[in-house]
C-alpha cells in the first residue's frame, strides 16, 4: 500500500467515524425527554384558550418533532454537516457559529502559550531525567510529575487565585476581556491559568520522554558517541531526542487535544475567560440545546481529526513503520 | 482474579487444583466461587425485588437503620460480592503467591503506604456511614474552623469552640470544622470516602467484564468480529468521555448513577485493546496448543489460561483509570453539574470555593483527601505493574 492510498483510508474513516458520531447525538436528542416541549408546552397553556394537549402539539410543531423520525434524521444531518447550527436560544438571537468563532481566541490566547511551555519543560526535564536516572533531580522531576498529575487543576487554580489575587493583589480575580492583547495586563492575567495547565501538561510528557529516552541510554550508538568523546548536550540533542521524538510526536498530539476537551472548561470556569469552554458550560446551564450540541460537536471534530493527524504524522515521521498493519 | 495459576511458574503437586482439572470437560461443572457468586448474587436479586415490588417508593428499604437502597448502593453491592469471590477468597486459598505478591509489593515503600492509605479509605467509607450522622444543614454553626486553628469573630454566627480576642477557635466537636451552611466537614469526608470507593470499584468492574470480553472474544475469535470490535473502539477512544457525559448529563439529568453507567460503558477501550494485543500473545504459545489438543472447549481456553494471563495487565490498567475518573467526579461536581445530592468531595470543594480567602479549610481539607486519593492509586499502579508482572521490567 502506498503512502496516499493509505492517507486516503484514513480520511475516509475519519469521515464515516464523524457520521457515526454525529447520527448518536441525533439519537440521544431523539430518545431524550425532551425538556423543551414540556417548556413550549408550558408558555402556550397560559395563553387562555388553549388546552394542554393543544399547547403541547403546537409545541411539537414549532419544533418540528411531529415530522417522522426519518425525515428529521436527514435534516439534522445535512444542517449539520452544512454547519447550519441555527441560532442560540441563550445568546440573543446570535448565530451559533458566530458565538463559537468568537469564543475560540480566548481559548487560543491561553493554550498556545501553555502549550509551547509545556513542550518544551516536559521534554527537556523528560531527557535531562532519562540520562541522569536516579540522581536528585532524577526524583525531584518524578515527585512533581505525580504532583502535577494529582493536584485537580481547578482546586490548584482556585488556591492560586486566592493566594496571588485575593491575598497579595497581584493579579486580577476576574478575566478582563477587553484588555488590549499584547500588554502587560494580559499577561499578568494569563500567567495563573498558563502554570496551572502547565503543571498538568507538563507531567505526561516529562514522563513519557523520559521512558522513551530511556530505551536509548543503554544504546550502542551512544556508547560509541560517547567514546568519540561527543559533548553531552549534542549527545542528548542528536542521539537520544531524535529517536525518542517520533513516538512524542504522537503522544503530544492526544495530550494537548485532552486540554482543549477537559481541562480547558475547568480552568476558563476557574478563571472565567470567556473561551470556548466556558460557552459550553454556559450553553448547559441555561439549557441552550442548539449551543450545547455545536460546542460538544466541536469538541468531538478537534478528537477525532486530532487523532487522524497523529496516525498520519506516525507514518510520516517513522519509516520503520509499514502501512498495512495497523497496530 | 490475579492470583489463577501462573503458567510462568514452577507449580508444586500440592497446587494442583484437582477440582478444576476434573471439571475440564467444560464450564457445565461450576467451581466454588462462581457457585457462592451466585449464590450471593442470587440474594441480592432477591432483597432487590423485595425492594422493587414490595417496598413503597420513598420509603426506607430497611426500616430499621433507615436505609432506602439506591441505584448506585445495588451496584456497589454486586461489585464488593465480585471482590470477595474474585479477589479476596483466591489469595486466600491461595497463601504462597499471597506471599509472593507481598514480597514484591512490599519492595515499594510508597505503594505499601498508598495501599494502606485506600484500605484506611475503603473501610471509613464503608463502615463510617453507619455509625456516623448524615452531615445536616445548621446555619448557626456555619464557618467553625478545624480544631487548633482559629478565625475571625465575623464570620461564624455562633462558636462553638472558645472565643477569646475576637477570635474564634476551632473544638473537637468539629474537628475539621463546618462548611458556610454547617456542615460538619469530618463527616462530609467521611461520606465522600464512600462515594469516592464507589465511583472507583464500580466504574472499575464494568471497565474490566466489558474490556475483556470484548478484547478476549477479538483476539480469540478474529476475522469480522475482530475487525467490526476494535473499530468501534477506534471510534469510543475518539469520543470524548467527558463530553458525552455533559451532552448526556443536559439531556437526561444529573446523578452518580448515570456518572458510574456512563464512564464505565465507554471508558474500556484502552482496557479492550491491551487484552486484545495480549491475548494475541498467548495464542501462540504451546500451553494453549496442548490444551487445545487435549480436547478443551474454546471458553475453557479463554477462562483458564488467556484471562488469568492477562489480569495483571488489565489491573494494572484499570488502578492507573481510576483517579482519572475521580478528577472528573471531582471536577463535574465542582461545575455544579454532579449529583447535588450526594456528599462527594467535589461537592464540598465547590462550596467553599467563595469563602476561600477566609474560610480556608473548606475547600482546603477535601482537596487535599483527593489529592492524596489520586497519588496512592497511582503508586499502586506503578508497584501493581511490577510486582504482578515478572516478565516485565519496569521502565522507571
Amino acid at each position: 500500500m502506498s503512502f496516499k492510498t493509505y492517507v486516503a483510508q484514513r480520511l475516509l474513516w475519519t469521515v464515516f467515524a464523524t457520521f457515526i458520531i454525529v447520527s448518536i447525538t441525533f439519537l440521544l436528542l431523539a430518545a431524550s425527554p425532551n425538556a423543551q416541549v414540556s417548556q413550549f408546552a408550558f408558555e402556550a397553556a397560559q395563553n387562555p384558550g388553549t388546552s394542554a394537549e393543544e399547547a403541547r402539539e403546537a409545541a411539537r410543531q414549532r419544533l418540528g418533532t411531529n415530522q417522522p423520525l426519518w425525515e428529521r434524521y436527514t435534516e439534522y444531518m445535512i444542517n449539520m454537516f452544512t454547519l447550519n447550527w441555527g441560532y442560540s436560544q441563550s445568546g440573543g438571537g446570535q448565530l451559533v457559529t458566530e458565538r463559537i468563532l468568537n469564543a475560540l481566541p480566548y481559548t487560543a490566547l491561553y493554550s498556545v502559550p501553555t502549550t509551547i511551555l509545556s513542550v518544551i519543560i516536559g521534554v527537556s526535564i523528560g531527557l535531562y531525567s532519562a540520562t541522569n536516572q536516579y540522581s536528585r533531580f532524577d526524583y525531584a522531576a518524578t515527585f512533581f510529575a505525580f504532583f502535577g498529575y494529582a493536584i485537580p487543576n481547578f482546586w490548584f487554580g482556585i488556591i492560586l487565585l486566592v493566594i496571588f489575587g485575593a491575598w497579595l493583589g497581584w493579579v486580577p480575580i476576574i478575566f478582563q476581556p477587553d484588555v488590549p492583547w499584547l500588554s502587560f495586563e494580559m499577561l499578568k492575567q494569563l500567567i495563573l491559568p498558563v502554570i496551572v495547565l502547565v503543571t498538568a501538561q507538563t507531567t505526561g510528557l516529562m514522563r513519557y520522554s523520559r521512558a522513551e529516552a530511556l530505551e536509548y541510554v543503554e544504546a550502542e550508538f551512544l556508547k560509541t558517541a560517547k567514546a568519540k568523546g561527543v559533548s553531552s548536550y549534542r549527545v542528548i540533542t542528536r542521539h537520544i531526542f531524535r529517536p525518542a521524538a517520533v513516538p512524542l510526536m504522537t503522544i503530544l498530539i492526544s495530550d494537548l487535544l485532552g486540554l482543549f476537551i477537559a481541562s480547558s472548561l475547568l480552568v476558563e470556569v476557574v478563571f472565567s475567560i470567556p473561551g470556548l469552554g466556558r460557552l459550553t458550560f454556559n450553553a448547559i446551564l441555561q439549557q441552550d440545546t442548539p449551543l450545547v450540541l455545536s460546542t460538544t460537536l466541536v469538541g468531538v471534530m478537534i478528537a477525532v481529526f486530532g487523532n487522524l493527524l497523529q496516525d498520519i504524522s506516525y507514518t510520516v515521521l517513522d519509516p520503520r513503520i509499514s502501512y498495512d498493519s495497523r497496530e | 482474579m490475579a492470583t489463577d495459576t501462573d503458567p510462568d511458574r514452577i507449580e508444586r503437586f500440592e497446587d494442583i487444583d484437582w477440582q478444576a482439572t476434573e471439571m475440564r470437560g467444560g464450564l457445565s461443572a461450576v467451581s466454588r466461587k462462581a457457585f457462592g457468586l451466585l449464590l450471593t448474587l442470587a440474594a441480592v436479586c432477591v432483597f432487590f425485588l423485595y425492594d422493587y415490588y414490595l417496598v413503597r417508593k420513598r420509603k426506607p428499604t430497611v426500616p430499621v437503620i433507615e436505609w432506602d437502597v439506591s441505584q448506585v448502593d445495588w451496584m456497589f453491592m454486586v461489585t464488593l460480592a465480585v471482590i470477595f469471590f474474585y479477589v479476596l477468597l483466591p489469595l486466600y486459598e491461595n497463601p504462597r503467591m499471597t506471599r509472593y505478591y507481598w514480597r514484591e509489593f512490599r519492595k515499594n515503600r510508597a505503594a505499601v503506604f498508598s495501599g494502606g492509605f485506600l484500605l484506611f479509605v475503603f473501610g471509613t467509607g464503608l463502615v463510617g456511614p453507619l455509625l456516623l450522622p448524615k452531615p445536616e444543614i445548621a446555619l448557626e454553626l456555619g464557618y467553625q474552623p478545624p480544631v487548633f486553628t482559629s478565625v475571625s469573630n465575623n464570620y461564624p454566627i455562633q462558636c462553638v469552640g472558645e472565643a477569646a480576642n475576637g477570635r474564634c477557635f476551632g473544638t473537637f466537636q468539629h474537628p475539621l470544622g463546618t462548611t458556610g451552611r454547617g456542615k460538619d466537614i469530618f463527616r462530609l469526608i467521611v461520606y465522600g470516602m464512600t462515594v469516592s470507593m464507589q465511583i472507583g470499584l464500580i466504574t472499575g468492574l464494568i471497565i474490566i467484564t466489558i474490556g475483556t470480553i470484548v478484547g478476549a472474544v477479538a483476539a480469540y475469535v478474529g476475522g469480522l468480529a475482530d475487525e467490526v470490535l476494535m473499530r468501534y473502539v477506534d471510534i469510543q477512544l475518539t469520543f470524548p468521555t467527558f463530553l458525552l457525559y455533559l451532552l448526556l448529563i443536559y439531556l437526561f439529568g444529573q446523578s452518580l448513577f448515570m456518572f458510574i453507567l456512563v464512564f464505565g460503558v465507554t471508558s474500556w477501550g484502552l482496557i479492550a485493546r491491551l487484552v486484545r494485543s495480549e491475548a494475541l500473545q498467548r495464542t501462540e504459545e504451546e500451553y494453549i496448543t496442548a490444551a487445545q489438543s487435549a480436547g478443551a472447549p474454546n471458553l475453557y481456553v479463554i477462562w483458564r489460561h488467556i484471562l488469568p494471563n492477562v489480569s495483571s495487565t488489565v489491573i494494572t490498567a484499570v488502578t492507573l483509570l481510576i483517579p482519572s475518573l475521580l478528577l472528573y467526579e471531582a471536577g463535574l461536581a465542582f461545575l455544579q453539574l454532579g449529583d447535588p445530592s450526594i456528599p462527594s468531595w467535589g461537592q464540598v470543594i465547590s462550596a467553599g470555593r467563595s469563602d476561600l480567602s477566609f474560610a480556608w479549610w473548606i475547600s482546603t481539607v477535601p482537596g487535599v483527601f483527593l489529592f492524596f486519593t489520586i497519588l496512592a492509586f497511582n503508586f499502586i499502579g506503578d508497584a501493581l505493574r511490577d510486582a504482578l508482572d515478572p516478565r516485565q521490567t519496569t521502565q522507571e
